[in-house]
């Protein structure tokens, strides 16, 4: 068991090794921040000098030794826009995109989970088909466009909720339920195939055998199993939720880290783009790590397996 | 009410027989496909079709409703945009273009992560790793944040686009054919092959590739879904498919602004052809999923 | 002494004389004569919603850049020697007074003495002299490569000697750098230029408060401000890029300023009961750019074909269906009609019959494919309507976006030498400055020159005599408009909009600048 752990563990290693090599190099064939942080029409000198101050003068290896040697303190540069620590900044965002993704995956799974508990139990008719449709809207609609949508309903025709920013639990309806509607879709459709599964099995009959109730059949025995996998597939699309809220984060001028990482491409913050993406990258990691444990855990042929 | 010794008498059958026979009763989606192949003869035909030209607009014809609306007249049926270009016609134009980029970017991704996928679900050691620690990282930059990415570095134009869509995506396929490739090795026909004296290349060509395509296939058409979305993200965020290139992601991207002085037309309307073209390739694949290959629920 | 004579009225009221420094410095005029008289107490706040990112970059006027953007928090915060005001491009404003020396090589300011920091601290001649040295913005190795030293005899009074007769050196000093925008020796050296962005202390209107990067900037008033204490006691200026969600927080009373609001939300705008369209013409003329007309195999090198798109492109139909009509068409391609040395071309034509015949006339009877057209794609939607007028007349050509990153590094990195280029400045200057950057041999964004206009820059950069300068300057930009160098489009319309809380809201005060200011003058209604 310790040593599936190990090996998992240092297959993460290498790949957010690997994640920070490509990041890093990418973001210098992206452009040259110095450009825009001059006037269109500045001297070589001036340019020259921003590239110094910045660090970008060195050779690249050297510069990625220092990014690497100056990570391992924890500390993920300054970024070239805003003149602070990248950290400080990342820190002082995630709070909010952690706040969105939590509340949007808990509104995707109020609508995702009792569509898919319909669907499974009446099979083939018609809340099947409405649950599946509903949810299915969701993925086939843009999160921005519902967003915007849902600011001119609700803000500008009826005034209810405010239009951007954070700040009230007001404030986080809208992108909330915007961000969480697509994943709905996925949460239904885990939901009803693993309370089929669970509903077919020996165990359920034997439930229904004894006599109870159909409700209770449900509600007791199936649910619970089934929500297993539904709950890992959701602690996977958390992560993923964090880092592609950007844009509803732009819609809705929410302060979070999508924003921030879209901002520092447009600007060509390296800094800012390095730390965004690689912690982006290790919390998936880490979360993929703490699922093949988990796993591992429950079922003992996964660790065995060559 | 059933009795013990009636419930006991029933033949034997595998435990999950309600489950799947209640799934196989899942009918053909009649309606998606029909949709479908609208979407696809209004592309091929958009020529014929479109009374005028998506891209050259008259500006003094700007934000003309739908012609049943007051206003509006039955020169532009669907009404027009802010530079006073017809609606209907981006429409179909922009169906070509939205065809266009989904298939070609999801079968760019299918291509790639298919034989990704099979190389490494068959060789096994040191291309596994390295396959799958690829694929770990790239997993782990976010698809839309390395579309933007990308963007920004070969600009926007609709072949970067597939292309920047395509080496998003192929990681979905990467994973899942590895998972089966992995399975199939161990049945007999490949074992077979290999005792007959295949080489590696004839296996993987031969043997595996015909019995992943199916999965293939299913996350073809799931992924054309997210690709075409993906597409609107990248138009809204203004990395997308460029102006005046009728796009329906850049029509409900230039839309938007028109949605707040009440000209809906502008982006219900492509919301609307989005919505089916995605809600249609779900549907398909859903089912496809249940008539190939009823073991892929977790995807 | 060079006279302007503006185009028709423009918005509000813009005419300006133009002065030079030594008429100004006999007089020594000052706008807006300081209120001695304490106003009432600053009370009560009004809320931006800003359209770009602010970086701490801005607080310190040592590394502003030749963009009008920082100016947005500049003159909030900071106060400058001389600086454009209402009613004058370079008006007395912590310098009380100047004298230009017969000889041209020396500069004496007088320094108003009731001048104070928000830390209480008089501005004295030591901070001027240090603010300039400081100084690594823009156009800062050109200013101090002129300047011999700087005698800072007492404290009210600081001399600039410059080592030959700079004509510009004012303009350089008041608006083309941020030279003269002053900030606090003292304090600086003690907190270090990494610790005075992140609590910077000017000689402003509004004092510091709190900066949270991407969202939002908190600024309250300073009541010892010299011109007069400002109305508004807070300031709160909010990140929100999207234009769609900014007017909503405007029409929700979120904000109560809204920068940038374009095309049909502007219509929205200006339908709206209490809310209020403020359009600015910008110093930011926009052009189209044929970086192939020194390439003899090129059509754009025939004067004929450039004459033709210039008479193609409708700029009316396009400001009207784009920016209701606010943009100003001065058909000078590259200088703003704001600035000084300013030459007024004959009027725009649209005449797209016309410009058939003369394609037809050099050799282009069918038109011909002009390959790409870049632009920054914050401007596609004008590009996308040129695109379409050159199209009309027969000219194909394809509009190619670019992120305004890679845009303005493409442009002067030479990479668009094929094609067409929608550009675009604001930058500050005269309109030497213009020609140095767009016309001349060797300028940033020049992909070629002519002889007999490369010719005159250098004799204008060295005359003295402000009338035959002007000459000369208006003689380059006569030859630019008859070699059609350039097609001009318009002077960029910025609109904003206004909530029924704010009363003056500052909008068009300064000549050509986008924003709010001055900010001292901005009150909320009663």
């Amino acid at each position: 068991m310790k040593r599936y752990i190990l090996r998992r563990a240092g297959y993460c290693a290498l790949s957010l090794f690997l994640l920070s090599l490509t990041i890093f190099f990418f973001v210098r064939v992206t452009g040259d921040p110095a450009t825009l942080l001059v006037e269109p029409g500045a001297s070589r000198a001036d340019i020259a000098a921003i590239h110094h101050q910045f660090g970008l003068d060195r050779p690249l290896l050297v510069q990625y030794w220092l990014f690497m040697v100056n990570l391992f303190h924890g500390d993920f540069g300054q970024s070239f826009y805003y003149q602070v620590p990248v950290l400080q900044l990342y820190l002082s965002r995630l709070p909010n995109s952690l706040l969105l993704a939590a509340v949007a995956m808990g509104l995707s799974l109020l609508i995702g989970i009792p569509s898919g508990i319909l669907a499974s139990v009446h099979v083939g008719r018609f809340w099947d088909s409405f649950g599946k449709v509903f949810s299915l809207l969701g993925l086939s609609l843009p999160s921005f466009w519902v967003g915007l949508v849902l600011i001119l309903v609700f803000s500008v025709y009826l005034g209810w909720l405010p239009s951007s920013g954070a700040g009230t639990p007001l404030h986080l309806i809208m992108p909330a339920f915007a961000l969480g509607w697509y994943f709905a879709a996925s949460h239904m459709r885990l939901t009803r195939s693993s309370m089929l599964e669970v509903l077919g099995s020996e165990y359920i009959k034997l439930a229904r055998l004894k006599g109870l109730p159909q409700s209770l059949v449900i509600a007791k025995h199936a649910f619970k199993n089934a929500l297993i996998p539904v709950l890992t597939l959701a602690g996977i699309n958390l992560v993923i939720m964090v880092n592609v809220a950007v844009v509803v984060e732009t819609v809705f001028a929410w302060p979070g880290i999508g924003r921030l990482l879209y901002e520092g491409i447009a600007f060509r913050d390296f800094p800012v783009v390095q730390g965004v993406v690689l912690m982006g990258g290790a919390m998936i990691v880490v979360v993929n790590l703490l699922v093949d444990i988990l796993y591992a855990v429950i079922d003992p042929r996964i660790r065995l397996e060559k | 009410m059933s009795t013990p010794a009636d419930v006991i008498s029933l033949p034997a059958r595998a435990p999950r027989s309600t489950f799947w026979s209640s799934l196989r009763r899942a009918q053909f989606p009649l309606i998606p496909t029909l949709i479908l192949g609208v979407i696809t003869f209004v592309a091929i035909f958009a020529n014929q079709l479109a009374p005028h030209n998506p891209e050259v607009g008259s500006l003094v014809a700007r934000f003309r409703p739908p012609f049943w609306m007051a206003k509006g007249s039955t020169e532009y049926l669907l009404g027009t945009d802010q530079l006073g270009r017809d609606v209907l016609s981006r429409l179909i134009f922009g169906a070509r273009i939205s065809l266009v980029v989904g298939f070609t970017a999801v079968i760019f991704a299918g291509v790639i992560g298919t034989a990704l996928g099979i190389i490494s679900g068959y060789l096994g050691s040191w291309a596994d790793q390295v396959i799958m620690r690829i694929t770990d990282t790239w997993l782990a930059l976010p698809a839309l944040t390395f579309a933007i990415f990308l963007a920004a570095i070969v600009g926007p134009s609709m072949w970067n686009i597939v292309i920047i869509l395509g080496l998003t995506y192929w990681t979905r396929y990467a994973r899942v054919i590895r998972g089966e490739v992995l399975s199939l090795k161990e049945r007999d026909f490949v074992k077979l092959a290999i005792v007959a004296g295949c080489s590696k290349w004839t296996i993987m060509r031969r043997h595996l590739l015909p019995n992943v395509i199916n999965t293939a296939v299913v996350l073809g058409s799931l992924m054309l879904g997210v690709v075409i979305i993906a597409e609107a993200s990248l138009s809204f965020l203004g990395v997308g498919v460029p102006p005046p290139e009728p796009a329906w992601g850049l029509m409900l991207s230039d839309g938007k602004q028109g949605l707040m002085v009440g000209y809906w037309w502008l982006t219900v309307f492509p919301g609307c052809c989005i919505m089916l073209m995605v809600l249609s390739a779900n549907l398909i694949g859903d089912w496809l999923r249940v008539k190939l290959d009823p073991q892929l629920r977790q995807l | 002494m060079h006279v302007v004579q503006p185009q028709s009225a423009s918005l509000g009221s813009n005419r300006l004389s133009r002065r030079d420094v030594l008429a100004l410095a006999a007089l020594g005029a000052v706008a807006g004569a300081p209120t001695i008289a304490r106003a009432a107490a600053p009370a009560g706040q009004l809320t931006w919603g800003i359209h770009v990112s602010l970086t701490p970059t801005w607080f310190d006027p040592a590394e502003t850049l030749g963009l009008i953007t920082p100016y947005m928090v500049l003159y909030a915060l900071h106060d400058a020697m001389v600086k454009p005001m209402p009613g004058k491009l370079q008006s007395p404003s912590l310098a009380e007074s100047w004298i230009a020396s017969e000889d041209g090589l020396s500069y004496s300011f007088v320094i108003r003495k009731e001048a104070k920091f928000h830390n209480g601290d008089p501005v004295t001649a030591e901070d001027v002299k240090f603010s300039f040295q400081r100084y690594k913005g823009a156009a800062h190795a050109l200013m101090q490569s002129q300047v011999a030293e700087i005698e800072t005899p007492d404290p009210q009074h600081v001399t600039f000697k410059l080592k030959k007769p700079w004509p510009d050196f004012l303009t350089f000093y008041s608006s083309a750098s941020g030279a003269g925008w002053i900030v606090p020796k003292k304090y600086v050296e003690k907190v270090g230029d990494e610790g005075f962005k992140k609590a910077p202390i000017g000689a402003g209107p509004y004092k510091f408060v709190s900066f949270k990067p991407g969202i939002e900037l908190v600024l309250e008033a300073f009541d010892g401000y010299w011109r007069k204490t400002p109305a508004v006691k807070r300031l709160v200026m909010k990140m929100i890029p999207d234009e769609t969600t900014r007017l909503a927080a405007l029409k929700q009373g979120e904000v109560d300023i809204a920068y940038s609001i374009r095309g049909e939300l502007a219509e929205d705008l200006r339908k709206t009961p209490g809310l209020a369209l403020k359009p600015v013409v910008l110093q930011g003329p926009n052009w189209l750019y044929f970086p192939e007309q020194w390439d003899p195999k090129s059509p754009w090198s025939k004067l004929k074909v450039r004459q033709a798109a210039n008479l193609a492109i409708d700029r009316e139909g396009m400001s009207k269906a784009l920016f209701l009509g606010y943009c100003k068409v001065t058909n000078n391609a590259v200088v703003p009609y704001t600035f000084e040395y300013y030459w007024q071309p004959p009027a725009a034509e649209h005449d797209p019959e016309k410009a058939k015949k003369l394609l037809a006339e050099a050799g282009y009877p069918n038109g011909f494919d002009a390959g790409l057209m870049y632009c920054d794609s914050s401007y596609a939607n004008m590009a996308e309507v040129s695109v379409d007028n050159l199209t009309a007349i027969g000219i194909t050509i394809k509009l190619q976006p670019v992120e305004r990153a890679g845009f303005f590094a493409g442009y002067s990195n030479k990479k668009y030498a094929k094609g067409v280029i929608q550009g675009a400045s604001a930058a500050f200057g005269n309109a030497a400055t213009r020609m140095a950057s767009f016309v001349a041999k060797g300028g940033a964004f020049c992909y070629g020159s002519y002889p007999d206009i490369d010719a005159l820059y250098p004799q204008q950069a060295d005359e003295t005599d402000p009338k035959k300068r002007a000459a000369l300057l208006d003689k380059m930009q006569q030859l630019v408009y008859e070699k059609a160098m350039y097609v001009p489009i318009w002077q960029l319309a910025f609109l904003n909009g206004i909530g029924p809380r704010v009363g003056e809201s500052s909008f068009g005060q300064i000549p050509g600048f986008a924003y709010t200011a001055p900010f001292e003058d901005i009150t909320i209604k009663a």
